[in-house]
């Protein structure tokens, strides 16, 4: 198997698991329509430069606009290992940023109801 | 805004304010039995201070709600706000607890809105800027100018403490800064939902502890480099 096919197909399970998250996210009005935009163009950016990862290595090839060498197991692991990096960071500040602003509201409202208490 | 009896909701948040904040209450409550168009309670919100700030407020014969944990100026004022809210109060004060703004600035304050339709009115100190030093009237100039070019809203005095709410921007007005930058966030956030916002002039007074507990310069650079954090992060929301 082509290793450029190797590479889609190892990182095409957290694209998808992305992209859904994002569009759950959404529709259960976790996110902004503008944030869930932005967040579906870049995980869909990543998937068109898997995609054309090759054919776009050949012509940078055939152009002398490059002279390395083509994919290597080592550029796969490391790819992937970027995509999953993203895919954590990016659920991980979603989350952040909820708890923030739960633990931010929970803290007004203790210390309202507490010195309506005293 | 009709002009007819409201309920005003003065919040003054406070974080080791012991030395002062006694005077500035009974001040104040002096000062604003005078108005008796309107009714006004008074709120400070101790922001977790471990001196004796909460006891020397409630001292005063006032409302204290006390933070559990320090959360910084933005997020007292937003729970001193929360609670004008949740107490269906018309009008909402917030001024410093260091005693550098005038009560009667804010009985001015609160009868320019209710007698307009505005829903955010800014208590500027740089219209007229005597007795203010030249230092602090350029950081302050700098901050607005930083507020302007970030979230384009053209204020004279965009970190004063001293601000009028109407009952419109009590119910919608939400930001997110916990620090001295929700100044700016809060007026960014106005605009953004439609709120009408304007200014009026105020007076401010410099004791040497006002001098004392005012804002360094090396913090007029944090809140520009947080609003400038803030701003590219809003962009991918």
């Amino acid at each position: 198997m082509s290793l450029y096919i190797l590479l889609i197909f190892i990182n095409l399970p957290f694209i998808f698991l992305a992209i859904t998250g994002i569009i759950t996210r959404y529709k259960m009005k976790r996110i902004s329509r503008r944030r869930a935009s932005i967040q579906l163009l870049i995980w869909l950016f990543i998937l068109m430069g898997l995609i054309v990862a090759r054919p776009l290595y050949y012509w940078l090839f055939a152009q002398e606009l490059t002279a390395s060498d083509a994919l290597s197991l080592f550029d796969v692991v490391q790819i992937t290992a970027i995509v999953f990096l993203l895919y954590i960071v990016n659920g991980l500040s979603t989350r952040i940023e909820q708890t923030e602003k739960r633990l931010n509201d929970l803290h007004q409202a203790l210390s309202i109801r507490l010195s309506s208490k005293k | 805004m009709r002009d007819s009896k409201k309920r005003v909701c003065v919040v003054i948040p406070a974080y080791k304010e012991a030395a002062v904040i006694y005077d500035v209450l009974t001040r104040t409550k002096k000062a604003l039995a005078k108005d008796k168009k309107h009714s006004y309670e008074i709120v400070v919100v101790n922001d977790g201070s471990t001196d004796n700030t909460s006891s020397e407020a409630a001292r005063a014969g006032v409302t204290v709600i006390d933070h559990i944990l320090n959360s910084g100026a933005g997020g007292a004022t937003a729970t001193g706000l929360s609670y004008a809210q949740q107490y269906g109060f018309d009008v909402a004060a917030t001024m410093d607890a260091d005693g550098q703004h005038k009560p009667e600035d804010v009985i001015t304050g609160v009868h320019t809105l209710c007698g307009s339709d505005v829903d955010l009115l800014i208590g500027s100190r740089l219209i007229d800027s005597q007795g203010m030093s030249r230092v602090k009237v350029l950081g302050n100039k700098g901050l607005s100018v930083v507020t302007y070019l970030l979230f384009g809203i053209n204020s004279t005095d965009s970190q004063s403490g001293l601000r009028i709410y109407s009952k419109n921007a009590l119910a919608q007005l939400e930001w997110k800064s916990r620090g001295y930058e929700f100044c700016s966030e809060m007026l960014w956030r106005a605009k953004k939902i439609g709120l009408k916002i304007d200014e009026f002039p105020i007076e401010a007074i410099y004791t040497d502890y006002s001098k004392g507990k005012g804002q360094s310069n090396w913090n007029a650079l944090n809140i520009v480099r947080t609003l400038m954090a803030r701003r590219i992060s809003e962009i991918f929301r």
